[in-house]
């Protein structure tokens, strides 16, 4: 048997802007929402594979001084609270790097490179970096130490603005979703005014009467908001295959898709959830003023 | 319970623009009575019934139905008070979207009673009152006096304890009429209170139930048994 209602809320105009600006929203919502979670996932992916924080420049001296001072540095910097690992950068490294950089390196003198050391710090202590930076000039004048983590700050600040903006924007969207449920069910009151009083006149409760647009907004909601995240992943997979295809290299974890899995598959449920119960609550208050 | 479904007392009402209609009217129903309410077209016969079926507030003074004051209730409960009425509006007040069928059993879904069988007895009611071939067909094409009949059986299907019904004869020919009144009788017999409004002197003359008589803004209550005039 055909599922009846009691209020011909099918037929509404209201009824019709509904489904169309839940299902965008939706479709809107889970990018906004997956695109989040990429930008959390690969900033800590990059944080643990951050392994130099500061780096010190030990300039090129005669050979015999030059790898003593090396070694003298290295040593300050073991007894430093506040450092996990400092080793000093490969020769042959540097000379590749350069290499990339300039094309030949033929002509160079290279052994007058100076050498590198890569620092990395620890978060359980802090680190006194002048006072390190002091002791190294005490050993050489033209020791240098050059300081990344600021820049790293920025960078991470940077990150968490963008996870912060599109999280907003993921809840704004849904916002906008019930706000436009809210809308409908009030204009639907408006326009039923007549048919309700008639069904409050032959004894139906408010609560019959909301339950009426609760289920229609509920049925609504999920065929609109399961259209906008199918339309999403949809979007999704075609951005992931075009990115494979410019051959982006960025190693997605498996979790990453669980997550993005998730969001496609749980949003229209949520939405449609919190439409429900906005609309019960919208319709109840509307009928008791 | 109270032995009395409805008392008034004192009640009057004017409408915001409009008539003064009744100054002080005090009368009790007592329940399982059958009264005809009558008075001239325009005395306010559809009005008191409004305000018994609590679709008009009195103006001024009390109003007491199944022993409660509907005026002091919270509007949540109101629906319960309303559950105890049946009421055949003047106008019908059918639902234009909804069959025949699923008018009359909507009365019984909103008391919570499961569809299939809702469905049942309002079929039921319809074969009773006439209309066994217009069970799935919209109210829009059904002539008046059909229109009447899904409004009395929407009105009864529920077996109210108090039975509002405001000119149910109007649109029906006399032989119509006389089945329906054996209907509301039918009805009182089994404990329903029953007030039908109406000008239709040969029902009134039929039927040797008391009046409410509505006269210069008061309402006059005759005995039962009252010799026709
Ligand atoms: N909603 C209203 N607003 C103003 N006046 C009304 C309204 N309803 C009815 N009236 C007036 O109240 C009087 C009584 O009307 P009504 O109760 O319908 O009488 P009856 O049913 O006996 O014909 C009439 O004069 C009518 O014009
Ligand atoms: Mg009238």
């Amino acid at each position: 048997m055909k599922n009846r209602q009691d209020l011909p809320l099918t037929h509404d105009i209201a009824a019709r802007f509904l489904p169309i600006i839940v299902g965008l929203m939706v479709y809107l919502g889970c990018l906004c929402c997956v695109f989040t979670f990429f930008v959390f996932d690969a900033t800590h992916s990059w944080k643990k594979q951050l392994t130099t924080h500061v780096t010190i420049e030990i300039p090129r001296l005669p050979s015999e001084s030059s790898d003593t001072l090396q070694a003298r540095v290295l040593q300050l910097l073991n007894k430093t609270p506040g450092i996990r690992q400092a080793a000093a950068v490969p020769q042959r490294e540097l000379e590749s790097l350069l290499t990339s950089l300039v094309g030949t390196t033929s002509s160079m003198d290279l052994p007058s490179l100076p050498v590198l050391i890569d620092v990395a710090l620890t978060e359980e202590e802090p680190i006194d970096i002048e006072n390190l930076e002091a002791h190294l000039k005490n050993m050489d004048a033209q020791i240098q130490l050059m300081d990344h983590r600021a820049w790293q700050a920025q960078v991470l600040t940077l990150i968490q603005a963008t996870i912060v903006l599109t999280s907003t924007l993921t809840l704004l969207v849904l916002l906008t979703a019930l706000i436009a449920t809210k809308f409908a069910v009030r204009t639907s009151l408006l326009i039923h005014r007549h048919v309700i009083d008639i069904l409050h006149l032959i004894g139906a409760t408010d609560e019959y009467i909301a339950r009426q647009f609760q289920i229609h907004i509920l049925k609504q909601g999920l065929v609109a908001s399961t259209l906008g995240a199918a339309l999403a992943f949809l979007t999704f997979w075609g951005i992931m295959f075009l990115l494979e295809n410019i051959g982006f290299s960025f190693a997605f974890k498996a979790t990453f898709f669980v997550q993005a899995f998730c969001v496609f598959t749980l949003a229209p449920f949520m939405t449609s959830f919190f439409m429900m119960f906005f609309a019960r609550h919208t319709a109840l208050k509307g009928l008791y003023t | 319970m109270s032995d009395f479904i409805a008392q008034l007392n004192d009640v009057g009402h004017q409408y915001e623009e409009g008539p003064e209609i009744f100054k002080k009217v005090t009368f009790d129903i007592e329940s399982g009575s059958f009264y005809f309410l009558t008075g001239p077209s325009g005395a306010g016969k559809s009005s008191l019934l409004k305000m018994l079926y609590l679709g008009l507030k009195p103006t001024w003074g009390s109003l007491r139905l199944f022993g409660e004051d509907p005026l002091k209730m919270k509007p949540s409960s109101l629906p319960f008070l309303r559950q105890k009425l049946g009421v055949v509006f003047q106008e019908f007040k059918l639902l234009d979207y909804l069959k025949v069928i699923d008018n009359v059993s909507l009365p019984l879904r909103v008391r919570g009673i499961e569809a299939r069988q809702a469905r049942k007895h309002a079929e039921e009611l319809l074969n009773w009152v006439g209309l066994s071939d217009a069970l799935n067909v919209y109210p829009s094409i059904l002539s008046g006096g059909q229109k009447q009949r899904v409004a009395i059986a929407r009105a009864i299907v529920t077996r109210p304890q108090l039975l509002l019904a405001d000119e149910p004869t109007g649109n029906v020919d006399d032989e119509i009429a006389l089945k329906l009144l054996h209907l509301f009788e039918e009805l009182n017999k089994m404990g329903t209170t029953v007030i039908i409004a109406t000008h239709n002197q040969n029902l009134l003359e039929k039927s040797p139930n008391p009046l409410l008589i509505i006269k210069e803004g008061t309402i006059i209550k005759t005995s039962p048994q009252r010799k026709s005039s």
